[in-house]
């Protein structure tokens, strides 16, 4: 070791070029993940996940009606996101953001960086948001794999499989947005602030959140069986889009069977009335400024958090 | 600047691990010494802002650091015992990551990497990944994040740990040259590593300060009271019972044994010039033995 002189800086006019300290924490955990090869990996992984479950639920509803007269149902149109994505996609989603956005601080107390960094002039502030909103920043950039997988397998089933429609990026948009995206946000902000509270038992607060999803999402469902609707409210608030799913799919399902089946006489009459069918808007009124406020309310538990936030923690014990 | 620390006491459930502390730092290298457990690192941590005191103030150039913590970061460097990096990044990088959060501009953050990576001589190694340093190379990056933003107080626990012989005294010799216009605090358990360098030393023991004093002052307290006698092993094994023993060796002759007293522990125990270990175990009545 030398001794070089250090020099100053504090009253040097470069001094005045510092950036924001939010914007600081942002690049440079943007900076960090970009450098991380297992990131690429775990999100290249999850394309190519969502890539085949869309590809597996190409047809999610098929109708006989005769030896000549059958149709289905495009996965990727309004009709199948509906149907398909809330079970399957977003449920996978679910039980994997938790893991991206819970860590956000504790993970600094995992590797041992929590001291170096809270030693620094960083405010506390600037270092808890920065973290949340990386962490919200790469979930939502899991969703966006999730709508280019879907929206890159709608167009090539259009490409290779006859009568396969174009998917309505319009429609994908929207019930990308109320389902996908309201859960991404809701399930960061819960991790991450219960995390952030909880360092100790993030593994915990994770499980536990994954669990919760998962009744959500499939159990508490099931219970409803395809003969019960759940109750309106419930079908408008819930964050999983299942019992969401359960409701909005009625108008489809009654539509085609009384209104056209009846006069359809051969297989390209019954596409056509699908596809007509299928790509119908779905009732937003209910359910999609439910599902935004949602997202929208579980920010103010990352506030909460961030108040908690214990710059002085005993961390390790000594 | 100045540091003051005034009746400081911190407690874990029922137990003090820091009790009624009292300092006043200027300028200068004051080394913190005690055993294990004495309270040197609960102390760092409450003097880094990691920690709260449980009773008593610490106070940077009259204002108190639990009040006023963002004030005493901007100038501090700390060193932990042991901390953790980014596997992802590069030595620079991570350096370069260090010196953002601390609020250095981006230009003068770059040019201050290159001057801590020549300070600890890691430039030809900085472009490698972390991971693969070895424990020296990594504590050396530690060392140059601590220093990055120039601080004016400076605190360093037990930073030649994992460190070899050669790098301990470069290390110590960069701290040397640091002590100019800024407080350094080095705890150790590494007797020799104070003597080298530190103007003051503070010892601690059970959580509470025992001498407040110099090496040299230290060193005079011994003096007449350090021995070496050669004996058999049954002797050997008498005195070292009785009296604190910096030393035993088995010879050919003999027992080798360097001691502590008062007074002469045995007819052929002869009188030697105390080094600061003999000082510092006289008075902290501790027993350590190197066979």
């Amino acid at each position: 070791m030398t001794t070089t002189a250090l020099t100053g800086y504090r009253k040097s006019p470069e001094a005045s070029g510092r950036q924001h300290p939010l914007v600081r924490v942002l690049a440079w955990e943007l900076r960090r993940f970009r450098a991380s090869r297992l990131f690429w990996v775990q999100a290249l992984g999850f394309f190519c996940l969502v890539l085949f479950v869309a590809w597996a639920q190409q047809t999610p509803d098929q109708y006989y009606f005769g030896p000549n007269l059958n149709g289905f149902v495009a996965g990727t149109s309004a009709w199948g996101l509906i149907q398909t994505l809330p079970p399957a996609s977003l449920l996978l989603l679910g039980l994997l953001v938790p893991f991206v956005t819970a860590d956000g601080v504790t993970r600094d107390l995992q590797r041992r960086t929590h001291e170096l960094l809270m030693t620094t002039a960083l405010p506390t502030w600037a270092y808890v948001w920065g973290r949340y909103l990386m962490g919200l920043l790469m979930s939502l950039g899991l969703d966006v794999l999730l709508l280019f997988a879907y929206l890159g397998m709608g167009l090539l089933l259009h490409l290779t499989v006859p009568d396969y429609p174009t998917p309505e990026i319009g429609n994908l948009l929207l019930i990308w947005v109320g389902m996908v995206v309201s859960a991404t946000v809701l399930l960061s902000s819960v991790s991450f602030a219960l995390g952030t509270v909880f360092p100790r038992q993030s593994l915990l607060v994770k499980f536990v959140i994954m669990l919760v999803w998962f009744v959500g999402a499939v159990i508490l469902p099931a219970g409803f069986g395809n003969k019960t609707t759940p109750p309106a409210w419930y079908s408008a608030w819930d964050p999983t889009s299942a019992a969401t799913a359960q409701r909005l799919l009625l108008p489809y399902r009654p539509d085609f069977a009384q209104d056209h089946v009846v006069t359809v006489t051969s297989d390209a009459q019954v596409q056509h009335t699908l596809l007509t069918l299928e790509n119908r808007l779905p009732d937003l009124g209910a359910w999609f400024t439910p599902h935004l406020m949602e997202a929208g309310l579980s920010l103010l538990l990352v506030v909460l958090a961030a108040f908690m936030f214990q710059r002085f923690r005993n961390a390790f014990t000594g | 600047m100045e540091l003051t620390i005034e009746n400081l006491g911190k407690r874990y459930g029922r137990d003090f691990a820091l009790r009624q502390l009292s300092l006043r730092c200027e300028p200068g290298m004051l080394g913190l010494v005690g055993p294990n457990g004495a309270g040197k690192t609960t102390l760092m941590r409450m003097l880094a802002t990691l920690l709260d005191p449980t009773e008593g103030t610490i106070r940077w150039n009259g204002q108190d650091i639990c009040a006023h913590g963002e004030t005493l970061r901007q100038v501090l460097g700390y060193l932990p015992q042991e901390f953790g990096v980014y596997r992802e990044f590069s030595g620079r990088q991570f350096l370069r990551y260090l010196a953002a959060m601390k609020g250095l501009p981006k230009a003068i953050g770059h040019r201050r990497v290159e001057e801590v990576l020549e300070i600890v001589q890691m430039a030809q190694m900085a472009d490698h990944k972390l991971p693969i340093y070895s424990g020296g190379m990594k504590q050396r990056i530690g060392i140059a994040q601590a220093l990055l933003n120039n601080p004016e107080l400076l605190i360093v626990d037990e930073p030649t740990a994992g460190l070899d012989p050669a790098e301990r005294v470069r290390f110590r010799n960069v701290l040397a040259s640091l002590t100019s216009n800024r407080i350094i605090l080095l705890s150790t358990h590494i007797i020799s590593d104070v003597e080298a360098v530190a103007s003051r030393l503070v010892i601690l023991q059970e959580g509470q300060m025992l001498a407040d004093t110099t090496p040299e002052a230290l060193l005079a307290s011994a003096s007449g009271k350090v021995w070496s006698v050669t004996t058999d092993q049954a002797t050997a094994q008498r005195l070292q019972a009785a009296y604190p023993v910096s030393t035993m060796v088995n010879q050919v002759g003999g027992v080798m044994l360097r001691l502590i007293s008062a007074t002469r522990p045995l007819e052929a125990a002869v009188v030697i010039d105390p080094s600061l270990e003999d000082a510092y175990l006289l008075a902290t009545g501790q027993h350590a033995v190197l066979v």
